[in-house]
């Protein structure tokens, strides 16, 4: 790692790189911006053309409308990775909520169009709220459960607000001013105008800090909430606004047919809406477009095979995933580079973000810590904290100590109990008595998430990346918990968030620098080897600006050179004012580096003090057997 | 008095042949974690060859064997059939999608039920076929008021029975052993030296077997069957799995049986109960699984951090 | 050789211009929307069977004026979306009128569609009271019943006739059946006001199930006179084998969706016989002289005759098409909408075809039928028991 050469120097290096890379992208982004014209001019056109008639435009406003449910429930599914089999709950609601309020209260179409969105994003909070923990397939029943319950609902037209299995007739049609919108051709652009908006408001999300998150819970809900994502709101935010979008695609296919009844929310529309997600790729909205023309036109092709068509249909369907699982056109984060971010005005020379995110740190961050430091004597304390799982107490009543500014290490035999207490510090567990806490305030009770934000950042025993995402993005991750961009000042890209967003790069881009790793900044963690996995881990708890950095068995898996290396990082952490508490089984690393040793075994607190003491203490080395080999 | 267990009685043998349909379901659920949509449909197809195989020669079988004797030939001659079906369900459509992960596996799956549905209309048309009379015991009494065939006794005992084998298989052989292992975390389980392609051939051949009798005794108990009448046990199964807890096998017996037994009582008791009565139950299941969101008989399972 | 082979070649080509010459004439293109895929494709391939016959019969009797009949067929499988696209197909190919379709939820988007584009449609399976009372539709009418006027002739049978007093109601929850099921409840109403009747049970059973003991106990605990179930007749048959079975002895009525050889083949004969149906009049006891003439050869090509009426309603909507256009003298909508109204020499298989001002059948009469031991409808005859 070269911490000396300056960055100047480096700059200089790349420059020409720089020129030719950037002039070959200027000309591949005019390329993809001039075919992102060319088809939206095909789009206005196509009404126009002359083989196209009444039928094939009303062809092309259904694809619309399974494009726009396929966009709403990627947010959820393709996003967040939540597996919803009952979206059509949320498109049923919007239906609804149009058909009734108009037929009942003659409340123009065009009004009813927030008031669906509003309505069925409540409804999703509502009945998602209790169940949205969840984990995986037990969420998907509770999808279908819940698609179900709205249908049968609907079906048994409680109050006579839905009219039963008849359905609701007599619906209005939208008026914008004086045009109103009845033919084929008005439908066609209201739902592909609507689509236009909702693909750049999503494409800003993605964009976003808010994006970025979604996609950190769909890789590893842990870490994410560890690196202070509040992960319950954001899947709940994703679930509202997916039952939104469903809900104005309900507004818009009530008033186009004038005419709904339960037949159209089956079970069968919300199992559609998941193969179009996954035909299209997840998270690629272009390919939701595609999985929609596919769902829609296959079977309007094929027509002439009469009763053969959903024979074809299902073979179709195991064939594009034999064939393609990635769906048609999936979502590839690797080949964008720091663009790919949405970010906007990037510095042509990238490594002058790595300057940016030192000097802000120097001014923002250094001096918290000096004053953390400061202020306490002890910055993280546990009193007697106790834990039990089942019949085995895991941590017995066990009084932590961790100074300022010091490497304190934990160490202890396997199943001590260790990772278990860095658990309930981090708050995964809460402990069954006692207290933890820092600079001063009780933690004990907070969430992972806001723990984070408080200034704890940790990494994990087996490590915890996110394997589908940049490295960039993997430790942007960490200023998320400072950063308060919401979800309509990303849609809007208000100047503000533009700062947000600038900061977090720079942030990110210089912890990525400080281990060593800038250059696989655009590079898929999960391709990166296991020493340098380990590193990324670092630097995106760095990203967090934590007073206090608690690493768990970070030297596992490294050998020598790596070690030392490691040490070196680790002082010169120290040297930057943050508090280190570690969890290691290199007697090396312990004794090279640590200020202050704590011997755990079964639970309890059997030694501690300088290094050298611990290392002769006999009641430790009765508890590990003898002196540890590499 | 008499109704309630007249109601639970109904309840018992809907919730038979939703814990067997449940229990092959959950064999292929727990293992690989496949939602395996096609499962219904496999059902559906058994009752389809059991009604081929009586109804061929104009009930040759049944007259050669006797009713119970044709009965007993179907079920041998229909289990072989849908195991088949189930390899080649595996083959097709699931083995090449594994590396792709869970979600293309899900329409893969959604795939093969809308191919197997269509092919089942597309084979025996899409008019109801019945069961005919001839073929099916039809001894009956009366008991304490409740009218009780000689078939339904036979359903509830064959189930117990065939769902008795399936438990001890898992819970006390080796090779069920495999099985539960492969469940709880198939990569160990095979760098522990499972064959887990010997398990993934059992699950795929058993289950939809399973699936395959319930069917085919479910056409004889009912008598009508059409092409798409797995749609609705596909769905049951899979609830019932999930109340059990994932990768519970016994525990998707309780959960049919419980199903069954819930939807009778529901519909039995409440006003305009029948209606609502799908809703009710995913209703329960939900307010089960805020309650005990690993199952009512739960998972064991324990996430390391 | 030579000149045998141009003796033949120009007999060949007058023998074609003559051919060419009898229907020389532009087909008359008529569309039918039927629900080919999905849950009722059984009776929407029926449907396309049977109007496929009844335009050979037509084509058979010189077309329309010289011009044949030719058929195009829209599938909606039975899909309220699908059945936009289908009738939107259809409009588009400029087809002379429609016969279409089958499920009144899913006429009606499609009936809007046409009324828009001012183009006749005849619905042949939907007997929703509202498709002609709720809104103006010039251009639709259709060959098949409405649910109140069955109910209103259950009512009154099962009353008056019958002297039934306590009434158990079934239904499936879905257009047709819980239409049929509301329309018996207000005609029962003023005979439950004097006293004369009472609905101990009304509620719905899920289709597509099979076991339905739970709602069929608590049906028998009701004691109900007579048990009517008024939707279709696959759950119908599990109904009555399972209700006898559970101990119910009480006469069961299906309303006109039941009867049908697939509810006897369910049913097994010895429960479906004694079973009562409210139909109209059924095909094989209407003896207008297209009926044989229709059942004969629909039987000849496809081995059996229709085992639902509907399919035999659609048949009648080309015949009263047929019939329309030639009183009119035009393909022209408003001509075709207009002859409907007021034509009275169309004969279906099912009687005299005659429309009201809003487009329902005239004159359908209801009858009581009973499955007798063949399994066969025969007309029911009170007998004292």
């Amino acid at each position: 790692m070269n911490f000396s050469r300056s960055f100047h120097q480096r700059i200089l290096e790349s420059q020409s790189e720089l020129e030719e890379k950037s002039s070959k992208n200027r000309r591949s982004s005019s390329v993809s911006r001039l075919i992102t014209c060319l088809i939206v001019l095909v789009f206005i056109l196509y009404p126009f053309l002359p083989f196209i008639n009444d039928y094939w435009i009303d062809v092309a406003f259904f694809v619309g409308i399974y494009t726009l449910l396929g966009l709403s429930l990627n947010i959820v599914l393709g996003e967040v990775g939540l597996f919803d089999l009952g979206h059509t709950a949320f498109y049923a609601i919007g239906a609804y909520t149009t058909a009734i309020l108009n037929t009942t209260f003659n409340i123009p179409i065009l009004v009813l169009l927030p008031l669906s969105a509003i309505l069925a994003g409540g409804f999703a909070y509502l009945v998602m709220s209790p169940v949205i923990h969840l984990r995986g397939d037990y969420l998907c029943i509770v999808t279908i459960g819940i698609g179900e319950i709205v249908r049968i609902a609907i079906i048994n037209n409680p109050g006579g607000l839905t009219n039963g299995p008849n359905g609701i007739t007599g619906i209005g049609i939208p008026q914008i001013g004086p045009l109103f919108v009845e033919s084929p051709t008005q439908f066609y652009f209201l739902i592909w105008i609507l689509i236009a908006l909702a693909i750049i408001a999503l494409t800003r999300l993605q964009h976003s800090r808010i994006g970025r998150a979604w996609n950190y819970i769909r890789e590893d809900e842990i870490a994410a909430e560890l690196n202070g994502v509040d992960v319950r709101s954001y899947k709940l935010l994703a679930f509202v606004l997916g039952a939104a979008i469903a809900g104005i695609t309900g507004n818009v296919y009530a008033s186009k047919m004038m005419i709904i009844s339960p037949d159209s929310f089956l079970f069968m529309e919300s199992a559609l809406l998941f193969c179009i997600v996954l035909l299209g790729g997840l998270g690629s909205i272009p390919g939701t477009i595609f999985g929609g023309a596919v769902i829609v036109v296959f079977p309007e092709i094929f027509r002439q095979f009469a009763s053969f068509r959903l024979l074809f249909f299902g073979a179709a369907l195991m064939v594009m995933m034999i064939f393609r699982p990635a769906g048609l056109w999936p979502r590839k984060r690797e080949h964008l580079g720091l663009e790919g971010l949405g970010i906007h005005h990037l510095p042509s020379a990238e490594e002058i973000l790595i300057e940016s995110g030192l000097r802000w740190i120097q001014d923002t961050v250094l001096p918290e810590l000096k004053r953390a430091q400061a202020s306490h004597n002890c910055l993280l304390e546990t009193q007697a904290v106790t834990l039990h799982f089942g019949g085995l107490t895991a941590v017995n009543l066990f009084d932590l100590q961790v100074k300022p500014g010091k490497i304190t290490s934990l160490i202890g035999p396997n199943g001590a109990g260790k990772t278990t207490l860095f658990n309930i510090i981090t708050g995964i567990y809460q402990p069954f008595s006692g207290q933890v806490l820092f600079l001063g305030e009780n933690i004990t009770r907070l969430k992972p998430h806001q723990i984070v934000s408080k200034g704890i950042a940790r990494t994990f025993q087996n490590i915890r990346l996110f394997p589908n995402m940049t490295c960039i993005e993997n430790v942007m991750s960490g200023p998320h918990c400072h950063t308060s961009t919401g979800c309509w000042s990303a849609i809007l890209r208000t100047p503000s968030q533009l700062k947000e967003e600038k900061q977090i790069v720079e942030t990110a881009a210089y912890r990525l620098h400080q281990v060593g790793l800038w250059s696989y900044r655009n590079e898929l963690a999960k391709n990166l080897p296991y020493g340098k996995q380990r590193y990324l881990e670092i630097a995106r708890a760095l990203a967090t600006s934590p007073k206090l950095l608690i690493l768990d068995e970070p030297s596992s898996g490294l050998n020598d050179k790596e070690s030392e290396d490691l040490m070196d990082l680790l002082q010169s952490l120290i040297a930057e004012g943050f508090t280190i508490l570690l969890i290691e089984h290199d007697m090396n690393v312990v004794m090279g580096i640590s200020d202050w040793v704590t011997v755990m075994d079964m639970g309890s607190k059997i030694a501690e003090g300088i290094p050298i003491d611990i290392y002769n203490n006999p009641v430790v080395i009765e508890a590990y057997l003898g002196k540890e080999d590499e | 008095m008499g109704i309630f267990l007249e109601q639970l009685i109904n309840g018992l043998t809907i919730g038979s042949f939703y814990a067997l349909v449940a229990l092959g379901y959950s064999m292929v659920y727990g293992v690989m974690k496949l939602i395996n949509f096609a499962h219904g449909d496999l059902f559906a197809f058994g009752s389809y060859v059991g009604y081929t195989i009586l109804v061929w020669g104009s009930g040759w079988v049944t007259q050669t064997f006797g009713i119970w004797g044709g009965m007993f030939i179907t079920l041998l001659i229909t289990f072989i059939a849908v195991s088949i079906a189930g390899i080649l369900v595996e083959r097709v459509a699931y083995r090449p999608v594994y590396p792709a992960g869970r979600l293309p596996l899900v329409v893969s799956a959604l795939g093969m039920s809308i191919f197997i549905q269509n092919g089942i209309m597309a084979i025996w048309g899409p008019r109801f076929q019945a069961y005919p009379s001839e073929v099916v015991p039809s001894t009956a009494f009366d008991f304490m008021g409740i009218h009780i065939t000689l078939l339904k006794i036979f359903i509830l005992i064959f189930s117990l029975l065939l769902m008795t084998i399936i438990y001890s298989i898992i819970e006390k052989t080796t090779f069920g052993a495999a099985i539960r292992a492969s469940a709880l975390d198939r990569e160990t389980a095979t760098m522990l030296g499972i064959d887990i392609r010997k398990v993934i051939f059992f699950i795929f051949a058993l289950g939809p077997a399973l699936g395959g009798l319930a069917g085919v005794m479910n056409g004889m108990y009912y008598r009508s069957i059409q092409f798409n009448m797995g749609w609705n046990y596909g769905l049951k199964a899979f609830t019932a799995t999930i109340l059990g807890g994932i990768g519970n096998i016994p525990g998707a017996m309780i959960g049919g049986i419980l199903l069954g037994i819930l939807e009778s009582l529901f519909a039995g008791y409440f006003p305009s109960g029948g209606a609502w009565k799908d809703g009710f139950i995913f209703l329960v299941l939900i307010l089960v699984l805020i309650w005990r969101p690993n199952g009512l008989i739960g998972e064991k399972i324990a996430e390391k951090v | 050789m030579k000149k045998l082979g141009i003796l033949f070649g120009t007999a060949f080509v007058i023998l074609l211009f003559v051919s060419s010459m009898v229907f020389a004439e532009e087909p008359v293109v008529i569309g039918l929307q039927a629900p080919i895929t999905g849950d009722y494709a059984i009776e929407g391939q029926m449907a396309k069977q049977c109007v496929e016959i009844a335009a050979d019969l037509i084509n058979k009797e010189g077309g329309i004026n010289g011009r044949p009949v030719e058929i195009i067929i829209a599938d909606d499988a039975s899909n309220p979306k699908d059945s936009a696209l289908a009738a939107q197909k259809l409009i588009s190919q400029k087809v002379a009128a429609v016969i279409g379709s089958y499920g009144s939820s899913v006429t009606e988007p499609a009936a809007d569609l046409y009324e828009r584009n001012k183009m006749v449609s005849v619905g042949y399976g939907c007997t929703a009271v509202r498709l002609t009372l709720s809104k103006d539709r010039k251009f639709f009418f259709r060959t098949c019943g409405r649910d109140d006027s069955q109910g209103q002739f259950f009512a009154k049978f099962a009353v008056e006739e019958m002297g039934w007093k306590r009434i158990a109601i079934m239904h499936d929850n879905q257009t047709y059946g819980k239409g049929v099921a509301e329309e018996t409840k207000k005609y029962l109403e003023p005979y439950v006001q004097e006293g004369k009747a009472e609905i101990v049970y009304y509620d719905a059973i899920t289709p597509k199930e099979k076991d339905y003991s739970a709602a069929i106990t608590k049906l028998r605990e009701t004691k109900p006179d007579v048990w009517y179930y008024t939707a279709y007749y696959p759950e119908a048959g599990l109904l009555i084998r399972q209700g006898r079975e559970a101990g119910i002895t009480i006469p069961f009525v299906g309303s006109n969706a039941v009867p049908n050889d697939d509810f006897v083949k369910i049913a097994g004969i010895e429960y479906a016989k004694g079973t009562l149906m409210t139909q109209e009049p059924m095909p094989q006891d209407i003896n207008t002289p297209i009926s044989k003439v229709f059942l004969d050869a629909y039987k000849a090509k496809f081995g059996d005759i229709p085992s639902s009426p509907w399919p035999i309603y659609a048949a009648d909507g080309l015949f009263a098409l047929v019939q329309a256009i030639k009183n009119a003298n035009s393909t022209k909508s408003e001509n075709i909408a207009n002859a409907m109204r007021t034509m009275t020499n169309a004969e279906g298989i099912t009687g005299k075809i005659l429309f009201t001002e809003r487009g329902d059948r005239k004159n359908i009469p209801y009858a009581m039928y009973e499955y007798n031991d063949q399994g066969k409808l025969q007309l029911y005859t009170p007998t004292s028991n």
